[in-house]
């Protein structure tokens, strides 16, 4: 883990200090709602429907057990006793206030967090593949040239007040767990037949009303010219951008608007200008941040693990968990666990404060004190040994945490919608609890195989609808919530934006229409192994308006 | 209308010329971009310095010829969330080397003015009543910076391994 020096933690504390006089100056009068709207929100602070917000930066997903264990204890004190993970990776607290911010602020400093630019129209937090560091498809850890991009983006003096947010997501692996192509910048690690690491470089992705799979702008960045290019990629955003319609404000209209082409041609243009600057960091600099992620010591472990294989025969619920919840691990002999915070019925993404301190615990005893929050709203103990994978699987189920659906139907993500949001024209979590109860079968579940629904309360597509192999959109129709179903989508490396499929659905049929959906798959299934999204890819979406809608 | 730096408000020499004014000779004016690309040789003649006034849709390449010559820039937006302002300083800075005088005009506020003054700016122009306070505040909030900017300290990137610190703000 990247720990902070006497300098990550003065700049977080004189953040702290200069946010805490800006409270004071808002509450004075001094500044107006519209003068403090950017700064509250380059803090992560939003008015929501019934609240403040405070959305905390866990950078590129990676947690301490004592960073969790903070997160717990704010979650207890301060707000009603849970979390909620997110799609970037990062944690919001719902009832805040604002008063208490600075102090929030504070506490999350004293153990190398912060909310920094976790909202407004600044660099964002930088997300990463969560099985950063344990995948053996790995190039290199993306984690490196995360923090190095967190450091550089934190505070910067020019991308401050873009036209819109900005998000970078990294990935260091041939497959694509961070959907690095529906992210404003996404970089994806490489090495060049020189055999040297550098960067590729797509840029335009995003999701929301315009859903752009982004293009390749750079085949190969090196690694000592990675931030100048960046920069650059940035100023002509922030010159040439869309100030005037905030819909069309983001990069991907820009670069659709010049196209691929021109746009990278202009990026090539100012990256002279940019590097002349100096804003690349030193190799020692680089080689001091990579230091922190040197793999930790693991045991010398042969497979097969007697007692694990033992398990995993004598318990199918065990097999199952395994099966669909541990990823394998480049050392043998370990697992990485993936943490399901989908429990049948709950709201996806939430933790209590008691769950955060046990899964603190179990991470502590058996997975070298390391926690990582995937895009897909769960949690992952990255190190665990295979003969204690057991051990695991039983305190989860104590504490509600063992559903063994990673992948599968009802691991939803649902955007937190009317519930919660001003902008919702719909329910997201409702949505998403009775479909998890519906589809609550565990063998039903694992007979379907991977499916990902994705479930957004509006058209600004937190819930990442577009990318979902089931999306479901909740539109306002003359005052009723309907839900609209995009089929066919994907966010990894096979990006695609799912295709809407017809008229919406009212909430009481939307749970139905769904399971026709699926059974109309099981259908045309080639056979057991061929998943829905590769046998919509094959078959188109015919068949399943036809199961919807009948014949036209 | 007030004329601030990062210590405070100072005096102001400038004046602002219409476009169909003559500058009074030896006079400090500010003119339009359009004028100074109509009229520079007479400007430059008559006038004891000339200043221009931009807005975030210049070409910096149209005003690199006259650089040398200026005696301010004034860079105008008039909301303060269009952040253009930010890297046209920095490229007039960094890139076309431009060492006079470069002012942030619109509608800003204090906590914006030490990122302005990191991208190259060195005054501004604010309402009456600015809040003083806030800004000497806020232009000291932080010690030190991730990032490389021309004009501005050393980063901590640098000061990680062996640079002196040196350089404002
Ligand atoms: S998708 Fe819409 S309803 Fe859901 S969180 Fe985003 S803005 Fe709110």
């Amino acid at each position: 883990m990247y720990i902070y020096d006497k300098f990550d933690h003065a700049i977080t504390s004189e953040r702290v200090a200069e946010f805490s006089q800006q409270v004071t100056r808002r509450l004075a009068g001094e500044l107006s709602e519209d003068q403090f709207r950017p700064l509250r929100l380059m803090n992560g602070l939003y008015l929501q429907l019934h609240a403040y917000m405070l959305r905390v930066a866990i950078p590129y997903g990676t947690l301490s057990t004592k960073q969790l264990r903070k997160l717990a204890d704010i979650a207890k004190k301060y707000d009603r006793d849970y979390g909620h993970f997110t799609t970037r990776q990062n944690l919001q607290y719902n009832w805040i206030k604002l008063e208490q911010v600075p102090e929030i602020l504070a506490e999350l400093g004293s153990v190398e967090m912060h909310a920094n630019q976790t909202s407004g129209n600044c660099i964002r937090n930088v997300t990463a593949d969560q099985f950063a560091g344990v995948a053996g498809d790995e190039v290199e850890d993306p984690r490196i040239i995360s923090e190095v991009i967190r450091q550089w983006s934190t505070f910067h003096p020019e991308f401050s007040f873009l036209p819109r947010k900005f998000k970078f997501a990294v990935t260091g692996a041939a497959k694509d767990r961070a959907a690095i192509q529906f992210h404003d910048i996404g970089i994806h690690i490489v090495k060049n037949d020189a055999g040297e690491i550098g960067y590729a470089v797509y840029v335009g992705g995003g999701m929301g009303r315009t859903p752009v799979v982004a293009p390749l702008i750079k085949p190969f960045v090196a690694r000592h010219e990675l931030l100048s290019y960046l920069e650059a990629c940035l100023r002509v955003y922030n010159m040439h951008g869309r100030r005037d319609n905030i819909y069309k404000a983001r990069i991907k209209i820009l670069v659709r608007d010049l196209g691929p082409v021109e746009y990278a041609r202009q990026v090539e243009e100012m990256w002279p200008l940019t590097r002349a600057s100096g804003v690349d960091v030193p190799a020692a600099e680089v080689a001091r941040i990579q230091a922190f992620f040197a793999p930790p010591v693991y045991e010398t472990i042969k497979e097969p693990v007697a007692a694990f294989e033992e398990s995993k025969k004598r318990d199918k619920a065990f097999a199952n968990w395994v099966k669909n919840n541990v990823h394998p691990h480049k050392v043998p002999g370990y697992g990485a666990v993936t943490i399901s915070l989908k429990p049948i019925g709950g709201i996806p993404g939430d933790a209590s404060s008691a769950q955060m301190h046990q899964i603190a615990d179990l991470s502590d005893k058996y997975s070298l004190g390391e926690v990582r929050v995937t895009h897909v709203q769960n949690l992952v103990l990255p190190n665990v040994k295979q003969a204690d994978l057991f051990a695991v699987w039983q305190r989860l189920g104590e504490i509600g945490f063992a559903e063994s659906n990673i992948g599968l139907i009802t691991d939803i993500i649902a955007c937190p919608g009317l519930d919660y949001c001003s902008l919702a024209n719909a329910r997201s979590i409702a949505i998403a609890q009775r479909l998890s109860e519906h589809f609550a079968d565990v063998d039903r579940q694992h007979d379907i195989g991977s499916l990902q629904i994705k479930i957004s309360g509006c058209i600004n597509a937190c819930g990442h609808h577009h990318a979902g192999h089931i999306g479901i959109l909740g539109v306002d129709r003359a005052g009723q919530e309907l839900y609209q179903l995009t089929l066919g989508g994907a966010g990894d490396e096979t990006a695609s934006i799912g295709t809407l499929i017809g008229p919406g659905f009212t909430s009481d049929d939307v749970v139905g229409a769904i399971d026709k959906v699926v059974e109309t798959y099981r259908g045309l299934r080639q056979n057991a192994g061929e998943t829905f999204i590769e046998a919509y890819r094959r078959v188109g979406p015919a068949p399943f308006k036809e199961a919807l809608y009948g014949r036209r | 209308m007030a004329v601030v730096d990062r210590a405070g408000p100072i005096a102001d020499s400038w004046t602002r010329l219409a476009d169909d004014q003559a500058p009074a000779a030896g006079a400090t004016v500010i003119v339009s971009f359009a004028r100074l690309k109509n009229e520079h040789n007479s400007l430059f003649s008559a006038a004891g310095k000339v200043g221009v006034e931009i807005a975030g849709d210049v070409k910096l390449e149209e005003l690199e010829p006259f650089l040398p010559r200026l005696g301010l820039i004034v860079v105008r937006m008039n909301n303060m969330r269009d952040g253009r302002l930010f890297s046209i300083g920095r490229m007039l800075r960094e890139n076309y080397k431009y060492a006079a005088d470069m002012r942030a005009a619109g509608d800003l506020i204090p906590d914006q003015m030490l990122y302005l003054l990191r991208c190259g700016f060195t005054s501004f122009e604010v309402k009456d009543g600015f809040p003083i306070d806030s800004l000497r505040r806020s232009v000291a909030a932080y010690t030190h910076w991730y990032q490389r900017i021309a004009n501005s300290a050393t980063p901590v990137t640098e000061l990680r391994h062996g640079a002196a610190h040196g350089g404002e703000p």
